[in-house]
């Protein structure tokens, strides 16, 4: 019973931790624009997570250490460091849109301007950071970011034309003034939103944070399987609301405002409320999970005490990594940059680099020194390599495609 | 900062397209507006929310007409359709306007009489986005 109930926690976890500011952005972004013509996009995003995932969260189960660790060990220090440098960047952008979209969902609370609540916001996912328990906090905002099914109840009710959402989606075409380089740049968006670095960063160091082991890799597996699939839903409701209810208006979406009035306009005003804590909750568990991405990833690679299974006092350096990534993320949204943009960036310059993510896991994941009989299943490879050929293309035609459609403009 | 640089536009097409970009933009921000002022009509939005969809909305549609309007017209032709689309874009700035005044004022149930000259400009900005869309 207490295994089950570890279970299902796990994977309503996994479903509220799911989608974080860049997946709001780009679902809703796309449904507006592209209708569902790429919701096969969170489909195979969804999926290449889920292999991923589950080979890092069981690297770190078997070995009891965590990937990029590994990755140091088994592919030298050249190799780490070039993964470390593009992991930290995307990451670095990542809390950064993290931190602002936790701001923005408070103005949106309380019409005060965003840029007065990112110093507050800052402090407040240090100060959980260095207080809250690790399985704690997880929990709570995992658990909170539930509310985002908001979305999922707001479609329903709004009753829009399941035939012709379906049809669209299994038959995609580029709509009418929108052209194909801008259709494949919201792709890789699209698919950088799913398939963020530091998901698998952070899944493998919670792992060991909750000192997981072989027996742990069932609730490992349902974690992954269960929860990342019903989190993909979640990502399709999103985008089948705004494409039912901001793309026959011509609304394109360039605000978090604007994610959210959908559900306003079907569901009121405790739905807005309610979507807008989950908002909250999703946004600030995924600066938390950043925030500790950032300390784990250049902590592993220099082999520094990490983690917070051990007291703050035996892990200065993770915490001092930490608190400047959480001070500098703020600084940049601060620079009154656009909160939105800098979302965009940070999900498609992640897709840019991520064969450099997920390569050394596929590689670490194979070796048996590490893994014993672990080692991937043929299935496993064959997912693995399909995607990493993907992934190669998708980082090669991101940056000019980047360039060619302004950025989606 | 290189994929936001808009070059001067030297024929007439291209500044047709960005008419066409700059027309699309503000029918957004305008939709976006009358969407909230119809769930605000039916009790469904929050003040603080309002104000906000409100206030972004005039501040994306002043903010994409001041980019267009930076841009060099190519001749006549181009001074024409300008002349055209400056026109749709500061009736809907100047109804976006008042719009958020009133809503920071608390006065709610005064928007959608205000909001519905806006129905009529979002439709011309909608036709002019289709009639020069190639």
């Amino acid at each position: 019973m207490k295994k089950l109930i570890e279970i299902t926690l796990g994977i309503l976890t996994a479903i509220g931790g799911f989608v974080d500011i860049g997946d709001l952005v780009a679902n809703a972004e796309s449904g507006a624009r592209f209708k569902m013509s790429l919701a096969w996009v969170v489909i195979v995003g969804v999926i290449g997570i889920m292999v991923f995932a589950e080979m890092a969260g069981r690297v770190a189960a078997v070995s009891g250490r965590p990937v990029f660790s590994l990755v140091r060990e088994r592919l030298g220090a050249k190799m780490a460091l070039a993964n470390l440098f593009a992991s930290f960047f995307i990451n670095f952008l990542t809390l950064a849109a993290e931190i602002a979209g936790v701001a923005l969902a408070l103005q949106l609370v309380s019409s005060v301007n965003y840029l007065l609540l990112i110093p507050f916001v800052a402090f407040a996912v240090w100060l959980v950071i260095w207080r809250v328990r690790f399985s704690m906090m997880e929990k709570v905002f995992g658990l909170l970011g539930l509310l985002l099914l908001a979305f999922a109840v707001a479609l329903w009710r709004f009753g829009p034309d399941w035939g012709a959402l379906l049809g669209n989606a299994t038959h995609p075409s580029v709509p009418f003034g929108e052209g194909h380089p801008t259709y494949f740049y919201f792709a890789i968006a699209l698919f950088g939103a799913a398939m963020t670095p530091y998901e698998v960063f952070f899944f493998s160091s919670g792992a060991i944070e909750e000192k997981w082991t072989k027996s742990d890799l069932l609730v490992e597996r349902m974690n992954v399987y269960i929860g990342f699939a019903l989190g993909g839903i979640l990502s399709l409701a999103i985008m089948a609301l705004c494409a039912s209810i901001l793309s026959p208006r011509g609304i394109t979406v360039d605000s978090l405002s604007q994610v959210a009035l959908p559900v306003a306009f079907v569901l009121g005003k405790v739905g807005l409320a309610l979507l807008l804590l989950g908002v909250f909750a999703a946004t600030f568990g995924a600066a938390l999970e950043t925030g500790l991405s950032a300390g784990y990833t250049v902590s592993q690679y220099l082999g520094w005490q990490w983690g917070k299974f051990v007291r703050p006092v035996e892990a200065p350096r993770f915490h001092l990594v930490t608190l400047v990534s959480i001070v500098l993320g703020a600084l940049l949204v601060l620079t009154s940059i656009d909160p939105i943009k800098v979302t965009e960036y940070s999900i498609v310059l992640s897709a840019a680099a991520l064969p450099l993510t997920y390569f050394p896991i596929l590689i670490v994941a194979n070796d048996p020194d590490y893994m014993g009989d672990n080692v991937n299943s043929w299935l496993s490879n064959s997912f693995g390599t399909v995607y990493l050929c993907l992934l190669i293309v998708v980082s090669i035609a991101t940056i000019p495609l980047m360039i060619l459609t302004k950025a989606g403009s | 900062v290189l994929v936001s640089c808009v070059a001067p536009a030297r024929t007439f097409e291209p500044y047709e397209a960005d008419a066409v970009s700059t027309a699309e933009d503000a029918l957004a921000a305008s939709e976006t507006a009358l969407l909230a002022v119809e769930a605000s009509e039916k009790d469904n939005v929050t003040a603080p929310y309002l104000s906000v969809v409100l206030a972004e909305s005039e501040e994306s549609a002043g903010g994409v007409q001041g980019q267009f309007d930076s841009i060099q017209p190519p001749g006549t032709e181009g001074d024409a359709l300008r002349d055209e689309l400056d026109k749709l874009l500061d009736d809907a700035t100047q109804v976006l306007e008042e719009l958020r005044v009133h809503v920071r004022r608390g006065e709610l149930e005064k928007l959608p009489a205000i909001a519905k000259p806006l129905e009529e400009v979002s439709k011309k900005l909608d036709e002019f986005a289709r009639a020069h869309e190639r």
